[in-house]
């Protein structure tokens, strides 16, 4: 290869390598629900507007997550539940590049509308990390080596709940954040992601939790901010430290957001607060009362903030003022968080169905309703330009777009 | 045919059949490195280039590693798990099929882990769907439980479309062999509308007559970790003291739910912050290995013979059937099991259940020649007078 060729090479190469913005967690990024990304796709259907779909091994209400050219997700089956499954496609083609299975070390109790893949896993250029709701854990690189495993149940035996688990592990550097707040020995932990070792591991109160943590730049030091029912700690990255920690949020199912400075959480409606360097300052700067969320997380975009029962009531506020701009009904019930991009909100229920809201206008405009006629619980997934939805039962995901 | 020709028989087999594969000195070290792993991590820094090297083998490694299987290290057998997968993914990709006959082999050879069997059947099937109709039939009393289940289902199948005269014999025997709740519950039903009788309490082994005490005090919702004298009772004549220092005697109840269930508020009355003693005696022919199962939407430890064997320190988070598994060894004679069962403060309606089950099986969840002591009576585990199991209720 002469240096021409080398360079063509190498230029053709970086521009295909670079990638649009990654998915790489449950939310996206830092969980806010929120994708950079323009010309996203507003209309579809199952067999319009899909550049590809694939057939899943099993269920899973856990969201998809892309990076780079790589979509994983996560899946669970068996008449015990205790078939765990990772699978790897290529996000262009929708080929499906590897397929890894484990067996469940510990128990498949949950609620029926769960199962075992309800965690999101989350990825990095390096790979994928899944942890399911019975405690295995796993980080597997990209060509699906695995790169190490761990049974959590086995390493702390009285994990248990039964209602079944779903806060998701994020990755902070080269540090697995793994929440496991649960009925038997709660913790959040940090795993190194070369080998799969504790780095730290924080006691926890023994009691279940379905948020997932954010992250918070202060300075030079890295937070987790990790909600649950006793409140609201933020925890320090490097050493595990308990930096801050607030009684004025008390969460248990969906996940707040951080935008800048100001943490939104799902309290009171929605709640506002300021965060300085030793945590929340003063009373909170909005109190959205009436934006309501159910088990979905809130989400903030474009200076509102927007939420969606279960019973499929959306409510949108000014993120500023908490002043109520809408309140309306979608049809049928929502499980799946809102996520937005490209000045449109998404609204997934449970039977597939995804309404798009104008995320610019003034008053609640559906621009779009868009049938998979699928069951649908996971939180949608968006990157290079394309949705990525997966039904639960029906074992199917969908790359919308072109 | 006698014994000795068909011991025989088994000799010539086992000499004729080659080993599945014998594995090099490296794929060897591999799994050795592998079945090392233990917990929090520690040996994933080897087991990590090893899975490579075992995996990098290709399909010579499959195999050793499907052998290397073990239900006593279920973090190894996972490494192992993710192996067999890629390296089945890799023959795949280069059109290699898997040698059919040699996964048939290990399958039908006990010898080898459940898990390993059902992988290997899984990666059978999925290239010969014939292999089911082949090897199901021998799996109806398996160790693995998902084979044992598909081998039930598919017999059940059989023995309904061609609806034999043997129908009943039929599904009999399938009803001895089956072990999940559902399918339990669906033999039971089909053979008794084939004019059968089945007894699902004395099939799971369900203790349906005990002595109860209680409630005694468990201040703060801390009853799992309070003791009280009940747990190292060797018989139920004590006296203690409960609740607002009432006199608690134990007490003779049966239950005619057939899934052994017994409600505590019926029992002994709505309580919270409460904890109550359950007493079985099970006699035992013989010494016996015993799996002792639990059911409680509530907080639970079990004892054999005055020695803790399991507990879950959980509240109204659901109560999924044999949630609590004890290992333990029943002695030749009598034996004591003690169930404790607790009760917090919680106030939500949902939160008001206080109940539980106990049975006491085999490892795969069958039943056992055991009996359960009824006052005076000897009477085998499970067992609900006819005139009882039509209440359905417990006392």
């Amino acid at each position: 290869m002469n240096r021409y060729t080398l360079a063509a090479a190498l230029v053709l190469t970086l521009a295909v390598s670079v990638p649009a913005a990654d998915w790489a967690q449950f939310k996206g990024p830092n969980a806010s629900g929120v994708s950079p990304e323009k010309n996203l796709p507003t209309e579809w259907g199952k067999d319009k507007g899909v550049a590809w779909k694939a057939k899943l091994p099993a269920r899973g209400v856990s969201s998809p997550v892309v990076f780079g050219d790589r979509v994983y997700v996560t899946c669970s089956g068996g008449v015990r539940d205790d078939k765990l499954h990772v699978v790897c496609f290529e996000a262009t083609t929708g080929k499906q590049l590897w397929h890894r299975q484990l067996k469940a070390t510990g128990s498949t109790a949950a609620h029926p509308k769960s199962c075992m893949a309800a965690s999101t896993p989350v990825a990095d250029e390096t790979g994928v990390y899944a942890l399911f709701n019975t405690g295995d854990l796993a980080a597997f690189d990209a060509d699906g080596t695995l790169r190490w495993y761990r049974s959590l149940v086995g390493d702390y035996p009285t994990i248990t709940n039964q209602v079944g688990m779903a806060s998701s592990p994020i990755l902070v550097k080269d540090r697995l954040i793994v929440p496991m707040d649960n009925a038997g020995e709660s913790f959040v932990a940090a795993v190194d992601t070369k080998y799969g070792k504790n780095v730290w591991k924080v006691e926890r109160p023994r009691e279940i939790n379905w948020v997932t943590p954010l992250v918070r730049t202060v300075g030079s030091a890295t937070e987790i901010l990790f909600d649950g029912p006793s409140g609201l700690t933020a925890y320090d990255a490097t050493s595990g430290e308990k930096r801050w920690a607030s009684k004025l949020t008390k969460g248990s199912i969906p996940t707040g957001t951080l935008d800048g400075d100001t943490l939104f959480m799902p309290t009171g409606g929605v709640t506002a607060f300021k965060l300085g360097a030793k945590g929340v300052e003063g009373d909170p700067v909005m109190k959205a009362k009436d934006v309501v969320p159910g088990m979905p997380s809130p989400l903030v975009y474009l200076g509102r903030v927007y939420a969606v029962t279960g019973t499929g009531v959306v409510s949108c506020a000014d993120a500023k003022t908490g002043k109520l701009l809408y309140k309306e009904s979608l049809k049928g019930a929502f499980s799946a968080s809102p996520v937005a991009g490209d000045g449109k909100v998404y609204f997934l229920n449970e039977k597939g169905t995804c309404s798009v809201i104008d995320g610019k206008a003034a008053e609640f405009d559906v621009i779009a309703t868009n049938e998979l006629g699928e069951e649908t619980l996971g939180t949608p997934a968006i990157a290079g330009g394309r949705i990525f939805i997966r039904s639960d039962k029906d074992k199917m995901l969908y790359a919308i777009g072109k | 045919m006698p014994r000795w020709i068909r011991c025989a028989a088994l000799v010539a087999l086992a000499l004729a059949a080659p080993p599945l594969r014998a594995a090099d000195a490296e794929t060897t070290r591999a799994l050795a490195t592998i079945k090392g792993v233990t917990k929090e991590g520690k040996g994933n820094e080897d087991a990590g280039p090893a899975w490579k090297v075992l995996v990098g083998k290709g399909g010579p490694a499959l195999f050793p590693a499907l052998e290397a299987f073990d239900e006593g290290n279920a973090t190894a057998s996972n490494w192992l798990r993710a192996a067999v997968d890629a390296i089945a993914e890799g023959e795949a990709a280069a059109k290699r099929p898997l040698p059919g006959d040699k996964l048939e082999a290990f399958v039908k050879d006990t010898k080898f882990a459940p898990t390993a069997r059902r992988v290997a059947y899984e990666l059978l099937v999925a290239q010969d769907e014939s292999a089911k109709d082949r090897l199901l039939p021998g799996f109806l009393n398996d160790k693995s439980p998902d084979l044992r289940r598909d081998a039930i289902a598919r017999e059940l199948d059989i023995v309904e479309k061609l609806a034999r005269p043997t129908i009943k014999a039929d599904l009999e025997k399938l009803f001895a062999h089956t072990r999940d709740k559902d399918q339990v519950d669906l033999l039971a039903k089909k053979l008794e509308a084939n004019g059968g009788k089945a007894s699902v309490s004395e099939h799971f082994g369900f203790v349906t007559a005990l002595s109860l005490v209680g409630p005694f005090d468990a201040p703060d919702g801390k009853g799992y970790l309070t003791p009280h004298p009940p747990e190292t009772a060797k018989d139920a004549t004590g006296v203690f003291t409960g609740k607002e220092n009432t006199v608690l005697k134990w007490g003779a109840h049966t239950t005619a739910d057939k899934y052994g269930s017994f409600d505590l508020n019926m029992l002994l009355g709505k309580h919270k912050n409460a904890v109550a003693y359950a007493m079985a005696v099970v006699v035992a022919e013989k010494d016996t290995p015993v799996d002792v199962r639990v059911t409680s939407i509530t907080s639970v430890k079990v004892y054999l013979n005055g020695k803790e064997l399991a507990g879950r320190d959980e509240y109204h988070h659901g109560a999924a059937f044999d949630a609590l598994v004890g290992k333990g060894t029943l002695k030749k004679g009598e034996n004591v099991i003690v169930v404790k069962v607790c009760q917090n403060d919680q106030k939500e309606q949902w939160a008001q259940n206080w109940f539980f089950q106990v049975r006491v099986c085999d490892d795969t969840g069958g039943p056992l020649p055991l009996k359960q002591k009824a006052g005076d009576k000897l009477q085998a585990l499970g067992y609900v007078a006819e005139t009882e199991s039509k209440k359905g209720d417990t006392k």
